[in-house]
């Protein structure tokens, strides 16, 4: 019995410690400063713990059932705090009101709870003993919180999940409860009836905590996300402000439609419309169909070939109503043909030729996406151009990126290509760069098709002019067995955000 | 780590652990037979005769390289025998639906000019082309190797996390020892080549380390995992030369190694597509007796039936060279031979284990708190950008034991206690590697490499089987001391030429 009751301490305090542990983990994540949201936190947790034990002397009669109310109380308070607060970033403008007053809440739910047991206890033992006991399991609770909480539960539970878990502690002490001071209390079955409720809210609660993790994604982004899924591959978000869409593939931006114009007619013209006897056209990545809309242009090319990864991003984009007049449904005209593959293996595997290749890979952000920026990748490149092909090669930005775009110049050269490399603005990107590459001359386009909204004749030459702080710098080429490009790609990027 | 990597991490947490049965079993097990020969078992006596001028005892890289040599050389009058249904010895290889994997030897290091008969070898097969480039599909792929170490993940299996500046010093202080080493040209490959003598190997490596006033933890641990790696054999029970002569003996200018899904079975299976004509498996030598001028070699089939009776001018015993004693008629014990048991299992991956905080999952990942030697990646040389499935070797020295410990070890358990033992190993470092697993292979090897002992090297017991007995040549990796693959195929050449030799001088 004595044993029982101070677990129950024990438990208590250590509940009380995760929760106010879990507020200052939220908060200092999403917003930013760690030293100034733990202290708050803390002084407004420790304050409402003071005025909740204050307001213990308002409580006179029915103690136990009092108590046990507020375990109840605290487990639904406190166990459903954290996904409260995660929704209340993703939908409402007020998380620092709704944090504060969540943590005040708890704060005095808490507070509340020792010195009513200590109440109720107070017949059962000696004074000095009773304050010294419960004082020890409430420190060794809080002691127990804190190691538990960075070693076991955020990097297995999760935030979420751990709060729950710790609500139903606090319930198990409130249904438990009910047992130990059974000669006490009145109403005995309508308090087991609702700890009863509130343990099964809380488990429901773990169950669909995944479900929370994808409501909050909202918030994440901007603008209103209006598609999200996780494929086998990545996650695509769609998110749209008044008639601007954006794509972000593994929140990584891919377009937004007010520019994406400018990047995908400098990717695609000023190669394929200096080859006018193109026919067979190959497009790596670029499963939004983009590059496609921009190759069709040119009747006389006969076939177009695009092969992306993903299913579901090309399937996104040759039915949904909205991205597939984006892309002026080019990835269900009979011209082309999409194979959902590696990239590497299929090219690897397939024996096709091809006057003109798009290449068009996410940036190299890690080593899996590196490979494809590689010698033996270019080498396998040139080996299915035709005489006279070219390829182009999206190649991140020469100005954020300075050295990660000239090591993928000098990777093609390794590979014995010639490449020209040059560059557009393109607003929600930045200065973008690319790389023609061939064995053969290069020449600027003689015509280009009618109806561009960004390129010109005259200004397709001047986007081979460097400035000079877009001029080469020298790198080494990106090799399977060094994969350099990585790793400038991660020192360029980290100089422009922190 | 950005918002939405924190959001999904913190909420979404662990799934729970699936109780999923786990399928596998011991794979490639032929010390049964192995043992009753040593015994002296009696054994159906051949119902066949086959005269060929030379038998090569054994298929692993040793024989398959004698092989490769008297083909190259035009002399096609020869029988390889191996015991087991798959030639290849440590270069054996497996294969799954998703990908082919290694046995044992994973890696050959990028070979430099000295080591000429690799890179004829590799010029043959297309590692090396006309021009003196590696093929880049065979060097290995960045991110070469990881180690787990103080919680998280570090490139590299030089420990560099929590070093301090007198760590870092002695690790910049051992370096140029070594390359000290590297330029006084005493540490060759082949060691036959040019080694010379040296009173290192009258030391253990923690010796020298102790004599040179190393006492880093961290360098002291990065040696001994050195040695596990290569020897299968503690710091302290190996040879200082030894350990200099791994890191002192190659200067290669590519950044290699090179290696293949099913690592050295790559090489392997190449070896044996080509020579296929003269291999016979499943052949088990029992006996090598003096018939007059010629020696009678008989077999048992590996299923226990009457094998072959060969008559042979000469014998190339390529076959790990103890057996001997047991097989061939007159030859001595192989006293100051001791070979290191590993054991290395296959694991089927039907998804990737999600990843603590650190470096990318890379070729060669190490635990720096776990006595295995990690596990190697068999799909890392894909060029694939995705994988879902892949197949991990997990590699254990058992140096912590005796030799005899470690085999009654091998011996003692089941199955599922292996399995247990390197979960529990794998789960320290991916905690969900349970629920990704859903097969796990494993060979035992009681005598799988030499042990470069302290003195062996240098030392009387090696050098008498560099004579051969009669002429029946020895030709296994363990005559030089160390067991890698550059050694094999030497000495497995140097056989042949000695046997094309004493030809020559027969037919004259």
């Amino acid at each position: 019995m004595t044993v029982a009751l101070f677990i129950s301490v024990f438990l208590i305090a250590a509940c009380g410690l995760i929760y106010e542990l879990i507020a200052g983990t939220l908060a200092s994540y999403l917003l930013g400063d760690s030293v100034f949201e733990f202290s708050t936190i803390i002084g407004c947790y420790l304050f409402a713990m003071g005025a909740g034990s204050f307001l213990s002397k308002y409580l006179v009669r029915g103690l136990v059932a009092r108590f046990v109310s507020i375990e109840l109380m605290v487990a639904v308070v406190g166990g459903f705090s954290s996904s409260a607060l995660f929704l209340a970033f993703a939908y409402t403008q007020g998380f620092r009101l709704i944090l504060y007053l969540v943590v005040l809440a708890v704060g005095i739910l808490v507070g509340l709870e020792i010195p009513l047991l200590m109440r109720i206890l107070k017949d059962r033992f000696q004074f000095r003993d009773l304050v010294a006991r419960v004082l020890t399991f409430d420190y060794l609770g809080a002691l127990g919180a804190s190691i538990l909480f960075p070693v076991l539960l955020v990097p297995k539970l999760g935030l979420v999940r751990s709060a729950m878990l710790f609500g139903l502690m606090n319930a198990g002490v409130a249904l438990w409860s009910t047992w130990l001071f059974q000669e006490q209390i009145g109403r005995i079955r309508s308090l087991r009836a609702s700890c009863i409720v509130v343990v099964l809210a809380l488990c429901t609660g773990m169950a669909y905590a995944e479900r929370i993790s994808s409501a909050a994604d909202n918030s994440l982004y901007a603008d209103d996300v209006i598609f999200s899924r996780n494929t086998r591959y990545q996650r695509i978000v769609l998110t749209k402000w008044k008639d601007d869409l954006r794509l972000f593939l593994n929140s990584h931006l891919q377009f937004s439609s007010r520019d994406e114009y400018r990047y995908h007619e400098a990717l695609v013209h000023p190669g394929l419309a200096s080859l006018p006897g193109a026919r067979h056209v190959l497009v790596l990545g670029g499963g939004d169909g983009l590059a496609v809309r921009e190759i069709l242009k040119y009747p006389a090319v006969e076939s177009i070939t695009l092969v992306d990864l993903d299913p579901e991003m090309t399937r996104l984009f040759s039915t949904h109503p909205v991205l597939s007049g984006l892309n002026g449904h080019s990835l269900t005209q009979p011209r082309v043909h999409v194979i959902n593959a590696d990239a590497f293996p299929w090219l690897d595997s397939n024996e096709e030729m091809f006057d003109f290749v798009v290449v068009d890979f996410p940036d190299p952000t890690s080593y899996a996406l590196g490979k494809l920026y590689t010698t033996a990748f270019y080498r396998l490149l040139g080996r299915h151009l035709r005489r006279g092909g070219l390829a182009v090669v999206q190649s991140t930005s020469p100005l954020f990126a300075r050295q990660s775009y000239w090591c993928i110049a000098d990777t093609l050269k390794e590979a014995g290509l010639k490449t020209w490399p040059y560059h557009v603005y393109v607003p929600s990107f930045g200065e973008w760069g690319f790389m023609l590459a061939g064995f053969e001359d290069f020449k600027l386009p003689q015509a280009l098709p009618s109806g561009l909204r960004f390129l010109s004749m005259q200004n397709v030459g001047e986007m081979f002019v460097f400035p000079n702080d877009m001029l080469p710098v020298a790198a080494e080429p990106n090799r399977l067995n060094n994969q350099v490009l990585v790793h400038y790609y991660e020192r360029d990027w980290k100089d422009i955000v922190h | 780590m950005n918002r939405r990597a924190f959001l999904s991490a913190g909420l979404v947490g662990l799934t729970l652990k699936a109780e999923r049965k786990i399928e596998g079993g011991f794979v490639n097990e032929a010390f049964i037979l192995g043992h009753h020969i040593r015994d002296g078992a009696s054994f159906p006596q051949p119902q066949r005769q086959v005269r060929t001028p030379v038998v090569i005892i054994g298929g692993g890289i040793g024989g398959l390289s004698a092989a490769w040599w008297l083909q190259r050389n035009g002399f096609r009058d020869f029988a390889l025998l191996e015991m087991e249904r798959q030639p290849g010895g440590n270069a054996r290889w497996g294969e799954n639906d998703i990908t082919a994997y290694p046995w044992a030897a994973h890696y050959v290091p990028v070979p430099d000019a000295g080591v000429e008969l690799v890179r004829e070898l590799f010029r043959e097969l297309g590692v090396l082309d006309e021009n003196g480039r590696w093929n880049e599909r065979y060097l290995c792929f960045e991110p070469q190797e990881r180690l787990f170490l103080h919680g998280r993940w570090q490139e590299d299996i030089e420990p560099h996390i929590g070093l301090t500046a007198k760590d870092r010093e002695q690790f910049r202080a051992f370096e140029a020892r070594m390359a000290e080493f590297r330029a006084s040209g005493d540490f060759t490959i082949p060691i036959a080549r040019g080694s010379k003598p040296s009173d290192l190997d009258r030391i253990s490596v923690s010796d020298w380390l102790d004599h040179n006033r190393f006492d880093s933890p961290y360098l002291r641990w990065y040696l001994d995992y050195a040695c596990r790696d290569d020897y299968g054999a503690l710091a302290r029970n190996t040879s200082a030369w030894a350990g200099v002569h791994y890191f002192a003996s190659r200067a290669p200018d590519d950044k290699g190694p090179l290696t293949w899904p099913e690592g050295n079975g790559w090489i392997a299976r190449r070896l044996i597509a080509k020579l296929a004509s003269y291999i016979q498996t499943g052949q088990a030598v029992f006996r090598v007796t003096r018939a007059g001028s010629k020696y009678r070699v008989l077999t048992i089939a590996a299923d226990g039936s009457a094998g072959v009776e060969y008559l042979a001018d000469f014998v190339i015993f390529a076959a790990p060279t103890f057996l001997a004693h047991y097989v061939i008629e007159g030859a001595p014990p192989a006293t100051g031979f001791v070979y290191s048991p590993w054991f290395t299992a296959n694991l089927r991956l039907d998804r990737l284990p999600r990843e603590l905080e650190g470096a990318e999952p890379a070729w060669d990942n190490v635990d720096y708190d776990s006595l295995s030697l990690g596990y190697v990646n068999a799909t890392h040389m894909s060029v694939a950008s995705y994988r879902e499935q892949t197949v991990w070797t997990w590699y254990y020295s058992l140096a912590e034991f005796t030799p005899e410990q470690a085999r009654r070890y091998l011996l003692a358990h089941d199955w599922a206690f292996f399995e247990r033992r390197i979960l529990d190993d794998l789960e320290r470092v991916h905690p969900d590697i349970r629920a990704c697993v859903s097969r796990i292979d494993i060979m035992r090897m009681g005598h799988a490499m030499v042990r470069p002992s302290v003195g062996f090297q240098f030392g009387d017991d090696r050098a008498r089987w560099l004579k051969p007995l009669g002429r029946v040549y020895f030709a296994n990796s363990d005559l030089s001391g160390i067991s890698i693959f550059e050694e094999a195929q030497y000495r497995g050449v140097e056989a042949a030429k000695a046997v094309l030799q004493g030809m020559g001088a027969v037919h004259r």
